[in-house]
Formats: C-alpha cells, sequence, structure tokens
C-alpha cells in the first residue's frame, strides 16, 4: 500500500498559495537558477529558497534525513567535477593556479592534480546550486496536502493518467522507505548485517541482495495491483472528475507573476553573457 | 440517496457456463468446466483450499481475465445481466460488478479515505454534486463518516476492509465479490463484516464470498455454496448438501462436524502439545516494565513485564493495534525499550545486536515478501544459519529438516519468489526454523494458507518440540485465529491496548467471557465445546481430538 509524507496542517502563507502557483514556482526558480554560474546571482536563488523553507515552518528535526542525503549527494558530485577537473567544458578555463604539484601514476593512470582559482569559485557554485535546488524543493512534500498532488498536475495541463501517475509517484518514495525499514528489520531477524567486515567490494554489494532484491520484486508486484485495483475501478475509461477544486487567489497570481518575471529576467541575462563563473579579484591576485 | 436504479433486464445478475481458462505461462488449466448462477440478492459461498481457482474464476467475472492477463486460454460462457463482459467496456463492468480484494492494501489507492471512496466515481467521470452526494450516503451507510479525512494508510485492519468496501459500494455494482474479506480482521470486526455482508444481500446485492474458513461464513447465513477443488467444481447447491459433503481437512467447519468426521474417520490423533513446565529454570525472554512508543505522545506498550520459558507454546491474542507486534520487536531487538528493560537469556537487549538476539529468539515476519531473496528455496533456507556461522554440515541438515517439516519436498530447486502465497509462507516459516533458534516467533503463520496446509505444519512444529527438545525450546505465535490458541497452544497471551490482559493456561485465560470480549475476541464452536467437555477432557484439545470423548 502507497502512503503519504508525513503532512499536517502548519498554517502558514506558504500552505495557503495554490499548489499549482507553488510547482510554476518552482519550476520557473529551478530553470532560471540553471541559467547562472555567478556565485551572486546563484546566492540570491539561495536566500529565496531559504526565506521559503522559513516561511514554511520546517524544522531541522523533520528534515535532517532529507538534508544527509542531499548534503552527500552535493558534495561528492561538486568533489568529483572539481578534482577530476571534469564539467567545467564552457564554463571556465583554468587560469589562476593556486595549487599545481608535479604529475603522480597511480593504478597506471597519470595524474594531474590542480587547484585553480575558477575550479574552486566552481565548485562553490556549484555546490550552492545543488543547494538551492533543494531548499526550493524540500518544502513541497511538507506542504502540498497528499490529496492535491494529482489536481494541481492536471490543472496544470497534464492528462489525466500523467496526473495521477504524479500523484502515485509522490507517494512511492516514502513507500519505498517503509519497505526498505521492514525488509531491513525482517533479514535482521534472520542474523543479517549490512556491514560485513572484510567482504571487499563485490561482497559488500552482494551482500545488499536480501535487502534489495525483496524491495525491487515487492515494487513490481505492488505496481501490478495498484495497476489491477485500479483497472477494477475504471481508471482510464474516460475523461474524469477530479473532486477536489482549485482557486486562484491574488497572492497566487502574484506569485506567478514574481515567478515568470526571474525566470524571463534569468534568460535575458543570460542572453547577454551576465552571470557567468564569478572568480573575485582577491581570489584571481592569490594565485599570483 | 439509496442503491440506486437495479439493472433489471429479466436476465439473471450472474450465469457461468462451462467455464475454463490457462494462464498463458502455466501448463495446466487454472479452472475446468465451472459452471454456475446467481440470483438478485443471493449469497454465495466460494469455497475450497489454496490454488482451487477461486481467484482465477473471480478475475473472469470482473473482467481482469483477459484484460490484463493476457494470452490465456479462456472458454465457456459468463454473462452478467445476460452480457458478455468481453464485450463490454470496463467502466461498464465496474458499475455491475464491485470486487473487494483479500488484502485491503492492495485495494485502497487514494491516499485520503474521501479520496479513495470518490476514486471509482472520478473515474466515470460523474458530476462532483453527485460524487460528493454518494460518497456521503457510503460512508453513512458503512458507519464511516466519522474516518472521512483520515489518511488510509494509518486506518486500522478492520477500517481499510470497509474503506476499500466503501469504495466498491459507491460505484452502486449489483454483484460484489469478496475474496477473503475477513482475512485481515479480528474476531469483532470479522462480527461486523459479515453482517454487513448479508444485509447487502438482503438489500438486493448478488454476493460471491470467497473463503475457506467455512465456520466463520456461516453466521452470514449465505444462501448456496460453491466448492472448488483444484480448478474443478465438487459442488454448487444449497448450504445443507455442501455441508454434508465438505472435508474438514480442505475447508474450516465448525467443531460438531469436525468431530462427527473425525469420529468415522478414526484417524491417528496429531500430537498434543505439552503444558508448560514450571521447573524454576532461568527464563528466555524476560521483559520487566517495558513502556515503549514510535511517537513520544501515542505510547504503545505500557509497563510490560512477563517472561518465556522454556516449554512455552504461547498463543498472542489482542485486536489490531493492541501491541502485539511491537512487544515482539521488543523480544528480537528490533526496538529497544524506553523504559524498563528486555533481557534476553539474562543479557539487556540494548547491549545485543538483532543478529545476536537471533540465536535465541527466530522471527517469522507477516509479509513474506519482505524477505525472500534467494533464486532458489534450500539457499534461501541456508542464508539464516549461514548468517549464524553455522558449520556447513549443519547448515545442510538444518535445511533439509525444514524442508520436510513445512513440507517443501521437489520445490527446493524452486525460486522462492515465483512460488504461491501460501508456499512462500511455508518457505519464510521453513528459513527461520533452520535457525535453531531456542524460541521460534511467528506473526500470522496461518493467513493465506489452507486448513490443511496450516494443521499440517503446526503438528509437525509441535512433534518436534516435543520429540526434539534441542532443536527449540518454545513457540510464540501471533494471531486472530482463536481455534489456533484453542488447539495449539499451552499459554496464552492476550493483549488489550498495549497492556497484558490476562497470561496464563488456554483453559483458564479463555473461559472467562468478559475478558475476551474486552479484548474483542469473540469465542468458535471449538472453544464453546472444549469448555463444554472440560471437566472430563482436563485441558482443551482440537477438534479432531475430542471426537474420542465425545
Amino acid at each position: 500500500m502507497l502512503i503519504t509524507w508525513k503532512y499536517r496542517e502548519r498554517n502558514t502563507v506558504i500552505q495557503k498559495l495554490d499548489p499549482r502557483g507553488r510547482i510554476i514556482f518552482l519550476l520557473c526558480a529551478m530553470v532560471a537558477i540553471m541559467q547562472f554560474w555567478d556565485l551572486r546571482f546563484i546566492a540570491f536563488f539561495f536566500l529565496l529558497g531559504l526565506t521559503q523553507f522559513v516561511l514554511a515552518r520546517l524544522s531541522w528535526r523533520e528534515t535532517r534525513r532529507f538534508w544527509l542525503v542531499i548534503g552527500i549527494i552535493a558534495t561528492v558530485l561538486s568533489l568529483a567535477t572539481a578534482l577530476t577537473g571534469r564539467g567545467e567544458a564552457g564554463v571556465y578555463v583554468d587560469t589562476h593556479f593556486l595549487w599545481q604539484p608535479e604529475p603522480f601514476r597511480v593504478l597506471g593512470l597519470t595524474l594531474r592534480p590542480r587547484l585553480s582559482a575558477e575550479r574552486v569559485m566552481y565548485l562553490i557554485s556549484q555546490l550552492t546550486r545543488i543547494m538551492s535546488f533543494a531548499l526550493l524543493a524540500v518544502v513541497i512534500p511538507f506542504t502540498i496536502h497528499p490529496a492535491q498532488y494529482g489536481i494541481t498536475f492536471r490543472r496544470l495541463g497534464l492528462p489525466d493518467k500523467l496526473a495521477f501517475a504524479v500523484d502515485l509517484a509522490f507517494r512511492f518514495i516514502p513507500s519505498l522507505g517503509r519497505d526498505f525499514s521492514v525488509t531491513m528489520d525482517a533479514q535482521k531477524a534472520r542474523g543479517y548485517e549490512l556491514e560485513r567486515v572484510g567482504a571487499g567490494l563485490i561482497g559488500q554489494i552482494r551482500n545488499m541482495a536480501p535487502l534489495l532484491i525483496p524491495i525491487t520484486i515487492g515494487s513490481v508486484v505492488g505496481g501490478e495491483e495498484v495497476i489491477d485495483a485500479m483497472d477494477l475501478r475504471a481508471f482510464g475509461t474516460g475523461p474524469r472528475t477530479w473532486l477536489k477544486e482549485l482557486k486562484y487567489k491574488p497572492a497566487d497570481y502574484a506569485l506567478i507573476a514574481f515567478s515568470l518575471l526571474i525566470l524571463i529576467g534569468a534568460l535575458t541575462l543570460n542572453l547577454l553573457d551576465i552571470g557567468e563563473l564569478w572568480v573575485p579579484l582577491w581570489l584571481q591576485r592569490m594565485a599570483g | 440517496m439509496g442503491w440506486g436504479e437495479v439493472n433489471r433486464n429479466g436476465h439473471l445478475p450472474l450465469q457461468v457456463e462451462d467455464l475454463r481458462f490457462r494462464y498463458r505461462t502455466r501448463q495446466e488449466m487454472a479452472l475446468r468446466g465451472i459452471s454456475f448462477q446467481a440470483e438478485r440478492g443471493e449469497l454465495i459461498l466460494v469455497a475450497g483450499a489454496s490454488g482451487c481457482g477461486k481467484t482465477t474464476l473471480m478475475r473472469c467475472i470482473n473482467g481482469l481475465i483477459p484484460r490484463s492477463y493476457r494470452g490465456g486460454e479462456l472458454a465457456g460462457t459468463i454473462r452478467l445481466f445476460g452480457k458478455d463482459p468481453a464485450s463490454l467496456p470496463l467502466a461498464q463492468i465496474s458499475q455491475m460488478v464491485g470486487t473487494v480484494l483479500q488484502d485491503p492494501e492492495k485495494q485502497i489507492v487514494g491516499s485520503y479515505v474521501l479520496n479513495e471512496v470518490a476514486f471509482g466515481l472520478e473515474n466515470l467521470g460523474l458530476p462532483r454534486q453527485e460524487i460528493l452526494e454518494r460518497v456521503e450516503w457510503v460512508l453513512d451507510y458503512l458507519g464511516l463518516s466519522h474516518l472521512r479525512d483520515r489518511e488510509t494508510f494509518n486506518l486500522s485492519g478492520g477500517e481499510k476492509q470497509k474503506v476499500a468496501l466503501a469504495g466498491v459500494l459507491a460505484m452502486q455494482p449489483d454483484i460484489l465479490l469478496l475474496d477473503e474479506p475477513l482475512a485481515s480482521l479480528d474476531p469483532v470486526s470479522s462480527q461486523e463484516a459479515l453482517a454487513l455482508i448479508r444485509r447487502l444481500a438482503d438489500e438486493g446485492k448478488t454476493v460471491l464470498l470467497i473463503e475457506h474458513r467455512v465456520e466463520d461464513l456461516l453466521k452470514a447465513r449465505p444462501d448456496k455454496a460453491l466448492f472448488l477443488s483444484e480448478g474443478e467444481q465438487r459442488y454448487f447447491g444449497d448450504m445443507p448438501g455442501f455441508l454434508d459433503i465438505a472435508d474438514y481437512r480442505e475447508v474450516k467447519l465448525p467443531a460438531p462436524m469436525v468431530l462427527e468426521q473425525a469420529r468415522e474417520r478414526q484417524e491417528d490423533l496429531p500430537p498434543l502439545p505439552p503444558p508448560a513446565p514450571d521447573d524454576g529454570r532461568p527464563p528466555l525472554v524476560e521483559f520487566d516494565h517495558v513502556s515503549f512508543g514510535y511517537e513520544p505522545e501515542q505510547p504503545v506498550l505500557h509497563d510490560v513485564s512477563l517472561t518465556i520459558r522454556q516449554g512455552d507454546i504461547i498463543a498472542l491474542l489482542g485486536p489490531n493495534g493492541a501491541g502485539k507486534t511491537t512487544l515482539v520487536k521488543q523480544a528480537i531487538g528490533l526496538l529497544k525499550p524506553q523504559e524498563g528493560t528486555v533481557r534476553v537469556q539474562g543479557q539487556d537487549t540494548r547491549r545485543m545486536s538483532t543478529a545476536q538476539v537471533a540465536r535465541t529468539l527466530g522471527y517469522v515476519f507477516q509479509s513474506p515478501t519482505h524477505m525472500l531473496f534467494a533464486p532458489t528455496v534450500r539457499e534461501e533456507l541456508a542464508f539464516g544459519p549461514r548468517n549464524l556461522r553455522f558449520d556447513e554440515q549443519t547448515v545442510r541438515a538444518n535445511v533439509e529438516r525444514a524442508m520436510d517439516i513445512l513440507n517443501l519436498r521437489g520445490l527446493e530447486e524452486y525460486p522462492p519468489l515465483a512460488l504461491s502465497f501460501g508456499q512462500q509462507k511455508r518457505v519464510t516459516i521453513a528459513a527461520v526454523l533452520a535457525m535453531q533458534s531456542r524460541i521460534l516467533a511467528m506473526d500470522e503463520p496461518t493467513a493465506g494458507q489452507d486448513y490443511r496446509n496450516y494443521t499440517n505444519f503446526m503438528n509437525s512444529i509441535l512433534a518436534l518440540r516435543t520429540e526434539r527438545e534441542d532443536l527449540f525450546s518454545a513457540i510464540l505465535f501471533i494471531t486472530h485465529d482463536l481455534d489456533l490458541a484453542v488447539g495449539y497452544a499451552n499459554r496464552v497471551i492476550l493483549m488489550a491496548e498495549g497492556r497484558i490482559a490476562a497470561d496464563g493456561p488456554p483453559e483458564q485465560v479463555l473461559a472467562d467471557r468478559a475478558l475476551l470480549q474486552r479484548c474483542r475476541i469473540v469465542p468458535t464452536s471449538l472453544l464453546d465445546l472444549n469448555l463444554k467437555l472440560l471437566p472430563r477432557a482436563g485441558r482443551f484439545h482440537r477438534a479432531e481430538a475430542l471426537a474420542s470423548l465425545v
């Protein structure tokens, strides 16, 4: 059975807004962020996300798992990009070197680690971009009523079937979390331990099978059961009525106008080549 | 608002003639020559053991076959009010035939009760006002109005079942297919469901009720029975005729009937559970004033104290949400007490890993799909003992023995995930049995099992416990099946609202009617018979064993 995110009424400005306006804002802000590598512009969106987070009255306690996962992904991704020098094509060229050791060989590969002012700024900008995306998105599952996803996406123009699929997809993630925890408990009761000392990388991956196989098979079988249950109640046989009604209020129009404004603004600046990677002068000077 | 216009075009609601079906991936026929008919307002019991074809028959009637199960061979005729369902759009069938699946969790797609009940009506594209009227009416009809704005996944098992039924009834079908609707309900919820089913039939619905627990179903006074065995129709007709030919080893019959059949057959009696000894040995598990809650403001266990000793065969009974599963999770160390202490063989579980506790207490989870992963049954069974670092010879010996006990011979090289639900359930029990833990704990071991299979494995496990005390010393099972407690336990723990309401021999605990009522337990014919014969028998027995005493 699919379960929903832990949702509760918080009586906040954010929750009073129409979910369509909020999804439009999220999409516009995300596309706008993607137009910039300049930390000063990205910081604006970071602050925008932070404001939304504070206005939504989310606590660290209820979101800490999310931040832990995003923190790990953002750090690994950014460090890997910065250290390998990959991903910078077209964004910057290393010119001001802060650290440039001699090349050395590891496992038959010649590594040329080097750190430039550009690469440092790219790393910081990338991290801030990811965290801004996360800040903007994390608020959604905690503050949009779980019964409103379907109608929100339907009224945003998606067909009935796709809109309901989005509704199911939002519930799939917490359901997967629940299945993971039950499976973990069931296997632990059989003496299973996730971390095996001295198993090696392949051994560790193989050791995940007792968790991954039941969860995967469970999801596939569960999916088929949901399809049967929906078929039996005439899903997809014709145009659908959505019980919930959504109505825009002045504040929602204001939010949508603001969203479009930042999107158009960002696209225009991008066309004018404004907002590319910014390397502060003091950092360039430090590199000599 | 009522049931709306009934389809009255002079035809019978349901006619099935020589129905045959074979799934695309199977060699054998799932149904062979099924013929019956159902009239308006008739309640028909569809009975049979696991794999008899009950679910396939249901899928043929509700249109999932051939729509969702393509490529199979379907022959014979089905008529819904004179029309061939294959020629009707699913939207139309869904207003003629409503299906409630065995597990309501698999049926509920709405995140809130209101959405769930309205789901089918939304799909039919009805006007919003009409949907709301119908939803409010059906919630009121089923006494569920107070749940209207609740999240579906937070409901109790009984509430989920009723909400699933509400979602189907809202579409005002004339025919209802109910697949084992009592499977996840506690006894009082089952009684309520049966009364409701009877009422629906009395109000003109044609109801097909699939169930192998015939005893319980008799309370809904079915008009007819259809008895299937291995895809074939063994009987269709009135109830007295069915009860004459029904075999207590295939379906669960009232105790007096079992007694009569057993007396005629004079079979070897299965071994009886020995009474719990009071030998003063230290307990295997000890709960000392344990309290626990998943949320700080909602305690699930309150000040629980108990011990599990060698020789105990404990039935843990209580209504849904009483804290039974949480109690066992505390014993195995998956949860740690917030107050008090749980000790396993004298050691505080706070200082033990679950793997360490597993040597003492092996726990079979309720759903097999959360456990099974190996490519073959043999490897699945070897997983636990290998985790506990047994030598290969012991692993092999344990696996072979567990396969014998759970009747898994012939399936050794099968992938467990491809087996039927009943077979999977037996694999999970065998997998834990092979770990040779001192205590075997099972959550609803008989759910989804037909009567023959579950009595067989319960008998084998008890026989093994009696003959080989070195293998395991105690058994604990969580169950809603009171007869399992009557016939197989030497100790009953009754739980209600997170507390131990009673703990003692079944003859003592289950004799207290007021206590049973408080814990939402409904006496069965086997309990009544045992209480009547107790002065002569000295203790409780299974129905077959009582035959020699009458």
